[in-house]
């Protein structure tokens, strides 16, 4: 979309296109797992009055492991290890705690949220269609299931000609928007202690969905 | 006169006059049953009185909005998991559109923006209702450099991503609803353990709150049918595989059990008059005597409901298998008199003199079977349940009225004029046995007495377990729908195990806010020592008069102007939208006005709609008095130990706040020594009392030891069978062993009076044997034909009861007989081929 913008022509892909496309993304998770880039943010957030712009790294093990650091002057560190979520706020000494897996409201989030980096289970979670734009391929998802619809209108995910995922744009129902753009990919292995958190002396611990 | 020639000059010289009696009689009854006719079908009524357990289930069902709940439940194929979350908020709206459905939850009232304005309607109370060191620190956020920080912190979280402030600013913005429901907080673990979807996803729970005006038989029937009708169109437009919409609710099993009622009457009173019919006619031939015995039985019913009706004014559901147990044990009486009877006409008396010779023979076994029979359900008044006292009393009732009759009216459809029988293989059977019988008696108690050691034995031995049903299941209809589908739901969702409820009644409202702030803080320890799993309280919605007063006068110290201008000034400098912050403008006007000296707070449950999803959290803790509540513990495992029981009946309780426990799992396991106690003691007071009858009316050591003994094995070899057919023992069917002891004791009685007092044994026990068999027979198909009652607790009684009579009878013939031949002869060798032996009765 993007691209179209810049005057780039957008080809539609066919349906057997898109399906061999996510075929070679599959197989290229399955032989690099592992990823870690940095990003930018815009976020469009009904609840404010001007777009937040952030930056930092992030890093992803697929399935569902991922860290996010934001940096500069509201810094913070988002850790998952597929069953927990932690976010700390070193700023405020503060973290908050969620439990992944059982069926929250919170899962989904997170679907949706790394969606764009763990490409797994598109095909069944999302309608997808896709457009060659130059040497670039742009798939939008389109999600099937309710518990996605709700927090997700549309995800669109811009891949390079590596495959690498270099920018998303995420549309949610309330009218929040995210584009984040990719930077900098590596796949090289990823320590354990990545997805690891936990938390510093001194901090405040909330688990605000409960238990 | 004697009283047997005064009932045959009234059969046979005053006809009209007795049928006049009889008219006026059931005339009488009729009316009664027109006019008083109410039935009862409060299931909990065949629980014992006097246990707080189960009067706090009878409070909870009858005083709780919670008894006009439905649960509806939908269970797809695994497959199809998305297209029911698909599907599901259809269904919610078909729901709603159904004239008999109130409101429905369909997820958390959290996530729905309605769930959040009725949140934040009932907030304030909920705030001033907080303790004065909560409220303190609550309302602390409203210091302008406490709004700074926190909207500051809120904001990073939006940067970072974080769920927490969309959650918050939208639910509230203020910083204070969180603090005002922390109390409530215990609840949110009652609602996880409580949860709306299964684990897999498969099935989906929708509770639904319905219109019914009471919660009687008819009015759940004809909820029930609507509910039905709405099965037929509810899953139109469903596109997946097979989806199974269940349906469990008070209203379904009501509707259910008063179905099954009609059922049971019908089946178990049908099948015990064929059956019994049936028996009678093979013994006699006869269709008048069959005719005169149905009739005396159906008038002896009609006696029995009508008095019944008048001293209970409405009778219980169990009630009504007196019926087909009183036809079976009433029809004994009519065995034994028209055996005689007719033993006495082929002897070639006239009718006159033959009414009169049973009557005068059998009058006195008739009336010591009647008593005995009476005694042994009358006992049931001890167990405490007023279904089963019910039934011992319409039973003592009608029995008592089938000795009289069975001795009069029953002979006024006997014909004056009889045929002689040509054969009677019975009696050629009965005739044989008694020959060999005395002749021989060892050889006899030589079969008998092994099979009856090896019963007893099998019904001592530990490792062939009897079992015993203490559940709420073993008290539903067989097949029950709405039992299915609780069961279902109990599988998808193990979870979901019942919790104990804990009820309190306090006399003002702030009485009830310290009763349950103490038993919240006591159950608080006990969940983090782990004894219990969670609970919940209606601790946070319980207003405190005290803590309100107070609590207001400290708002009387904010400074609401500072406080406001904060606010804007954090909003401006965060970049928030102010559209997203106007109801936290407005709590901040409701706290100010409720600062005010003069300000009446309103009741906050007038502030919530009847529509609002809340009210099935707040239903289920309040009753129609708001005074009267309950809270829920859940337990780590479900309740079935007494261990566990006691467990919770001691830790649970605060000293000095009166607290009834109580819940079905809970209940049922608190009966269980009732149900022994019912099962050991109440039997042992029957078996005391038939004891001292025989040694009153034998005066004889050793017969009266060969019944009692002939008792002991008949009990024995009941259970022994029961652990062979794998019959439980549930809560109720316990009471069948004292009607076994009750109604087997006759058999017995009937035979050794005669073979006490006959001065020619062969013809005479001959004569007795057989109308014993045919009246063992009829109990048995009597009590047997309960078996195919929908009611298990019925049906349990019934199978039990049949077994035990079986073996009673066979005891009886092939064990007492033989053991008094053998201990007391009476007849030589020489004596059994006399003519009289071989020409009489034929």
């Amino acid at each position: 979309m993007a691209l179209t913008v810049m005057g780039v022509r957008a080809e539609p892909l066919s349906s057997a296109d898109v399906k061999s496309l996510l075929g070679r993304i599959r197989d290229r998770r399955a032989t690099t797992p592992n990823l870690q880039a940095d990003f930018q943010e815009e976020r469009k957030v009904h609840l404010l009055d001007e777009p937040i712009a952030s930056s930092g790294k992030v890093w992803f093990e697929a399935p569902n492991k991922f860290r996010r650091e934001i940096k500069g002057n509201a810094p913070s560190i988002t850790v998952s290890d597929g069953q927990q979520l932690w976010i700390y706020y070193p700023k405020f000494k503060s973290a908050e705690h969620y439990s992944l897996a059982k069926r929250s409201p919170l899962d989904a989030g997170i679907t949706a949220l790394t969606a764009g980096l763990s490409l797994q289970n598109l095909e069944a979670n999302y309608r997808v269609t896709g457009t060659k734009e130059g040497d670039h391929i742009v798939l939008e998802l389109q999600p099937r299931v309710p518990s996605l619809r709700r927090l997700l209108q549309r995800l669109e995910i811009t891949l390079d000609p590596n495959l690498h995922v270099i920018r998303t744009n995420m549309l949610q129902p309330n009218g929040d928007q995210i584009v984040t753009t990719y930077t900098n990919h590596d796949h090289a292995l990823l320590a354990a202690s990545i997805f690891e958190f936990n938390p510093p002396p001194g901090t405040q611990i909330t688990t605000p969905l409960g238990k | 006169m004697q009283f047997s020639k005064t009932v045959a000059r009234l059969i046979t010289e005053r006809r009209a006059l007795m049928w006049a009696t009889v008219i006026a009689i059931a005339a009488g009854c009729f009316a009664t049953l027109v006019t008083r006719l109410r039935l009862d079908t409060e299931i909990l009524d065949l629980l014992p009185r006097g246990f707080p357990s189960v009067e706090g289930l009878k409070v909870y069902n009858n005083e709780f909005e919670q008894t006009r709940e439905l649960t509806f439940a939908l269970l797809c194929q695994p497959e199809d998991i998305d297209k029911l979350e698909e599907f599901a908020p259809k269904f919610v709206e078909r729901l709603h559109s159904q004239p008999w459905c109130v409101r429905v939850l369909a997820g958390s009232p959290l996530e729905t923006p309605q769930g959040i304005a009725d949140l934040q309607n009932i907030a304030l109370p909920l705030l001033l209702n907080l303790d004065p060191d909560e409220f303190d620190r609550a309302i602390s956020l409203l210091q302008p450099q406490r709004i700074q920080e926190r909207l500051q912190q809120l904001r990073q979280a939006i940067e970072s991503g974080s769920p927490r402030p969309e959650i918050e600013l939208t639910l509230d913005p203020l910083g204070l609803i969180m603090p005002a429901l922390k109390p409530f907080a215990g609840n949110a673990a009652l609602e996880s353990d409580q949860p709306l979807t299964s684990p897999d996803g498969t099935m989906r729970l929708f509770p639904v709150v319905t219109n019914q005006s009471s919660i009687g038989a008819f009015e759940c029937q004809r909820l029930m049918k609507q509910v039905n009708a709405f099965r037929v169109s509810a899953l139109q437009d469903w596109d997946g595989g097979k989806l199974e919409m269940l349906v469990t609710g008070r209203s379904a099993y009501v509707s259910e059990v008063s179905l099954s009622m009609r059922h049971d009457i019908y089946v178990t009173l049908l099948g015990s008059v064929a059956l019994v019919g049936a028996v009678f006619f093979i013994g006699f031939r006869r269709w008048l005597p069959l005719l005169a015995m149905g009739f005396s039985l159906l008038l002896c019913c009609l006696i029995a409901l009508a008095v019944g009706l008048l001293i209970f004014h409405q009778l219980n559901m169990v009630t009504v298998g007196f019926c087909a147990i009183l036809v079976g044990l009433g029809v004994d009486f009519a065995i034994l008199i028209y055996g005689r009877y007719q033993q006495a006409r082929n002897e070639g008396a006239t009718h006159a003199a033959a009414i009169a010779d049973s009557v005068h023979h059998l009058g006195r076994a008739v009336f010591f079977g009647a008593l005995t029979t009476a005694v042994g359900f009358l006992a049931l008044v001890l167990s405490n349940s007023s279904g089963f006292i019910q039934l011992g009393v319409l039973i003592a009732i009608g029995i008592s009225a089938a000795g009289v009759l069975m001795t009069t009216i029953f002979f006024l459809f006997i014909p004056t004029r009889t045929k002689p029988r040509q054969s009677d293989w019975i009696f050629s059977a009965v005739k044989t046995y008694v020959a060999r019988m005395l002749h021989r008696p060892r050889s006899v108690l030589a079969i008998s007495a092994p099979i009856l050691i090896i019963l007893v034995t099998i019904a001592v031995l530990p490792q062939i377990p009897l079992t015993f049903v203490a559940n709420a299941r073993s008290m539903e209809p067989k097949n029950s729908r709405a039992g299915r589908a609780l069961s279902l739901i109990m599988e998808k969702m193990p979870v979901r195990w019942e919790p104990v409820l804990g009820i309190v009644r306090a006399s003002n409202e702030q009485q009830l806010h310290d009763y349950w702030k103490a038993i919240a803080e006591h159950w608080e320890q006990l969940r983090k020592s782990g004894t219990i799993k969670s609970f919940s309280t209606p601790y946070a919605l319980a207003l405190s008069p005290q803590n309100i007063e107070r609590n207001r006068h400290q708002l009387a110290t904010i400074d609401f102007a500072a406080s406001r201008t904060a606010l804007q000034s954090a909003l401006a400098q965060n970049r928030f939208s102010t559209a997203a912050f106007v109801s936290a403008f407005q709590f901040l006007d409701q706290l100010r006005v409720a600062a005010a000296q003069d300000y009446q707070i309103k009741p906050w449950r007038g502030e919530l709609p009847q529509s609002s999803a809340w009210w099935f959290l707040i239903d289920r803790y309040f009753g129609h008095d708001p005074l009267l509540t309950a809270g829920f513990v859940t337990t780590n495992q479900p309740v079935s130990t007494q261990q566990q029981k006691n467990a919770l009946a001691r830790d649970l309780p605060v000293a000095g706040i009166p607290i009834t426990l109580s819940g079905w799992s809970y209940t049922l396991t608190d009966l269980v020594p009732w149900s022994h106690r019912q099962l050991l003691f109440i039997s042992a007071l029957m078996a005391i009392f038939d004891a001292s009858l025989l040694a009153l009316l034998y005066r004889d050591l050793r017969l009266w030891l060969i019944q009692v003994v002939t008792l002991a094995l008949a009990i024995a070899a009941m259970i022994a069978s029961m652990k062979l057919l794998q019959v439980p023992l549930n809560l109720l069917n316990v009471l069948a062993f004292r009607l076994v002891l009750a109604i087997g004791v006759d058999y017995g009685i009937y035979v050794l009076l005669v073979w006490q007092r006959s001065t020619d044994i062969a013809r005479d026990l001959a004569g007795v044997i057989k109308p014993v068999v045919l009246a063992g027979l009829t109990a048995i198909a009597g009590f047997g034909s309960l078996g195919w009652a929908h009611n298990p607790t019925l049906s349990g009684l019934g199978i039990a009861c049949a077994l035990g009579l079986f073996w009673s009878l066979g005891a009886t013939i092939f064990f007492t007989l033989p053991a008094a031949v053998a201990a007391e002869p009476k007849l030589s060798d020489e004596g059994l081929g006399k003519p009289e032996l071989q020409h009489e009765h034929v």
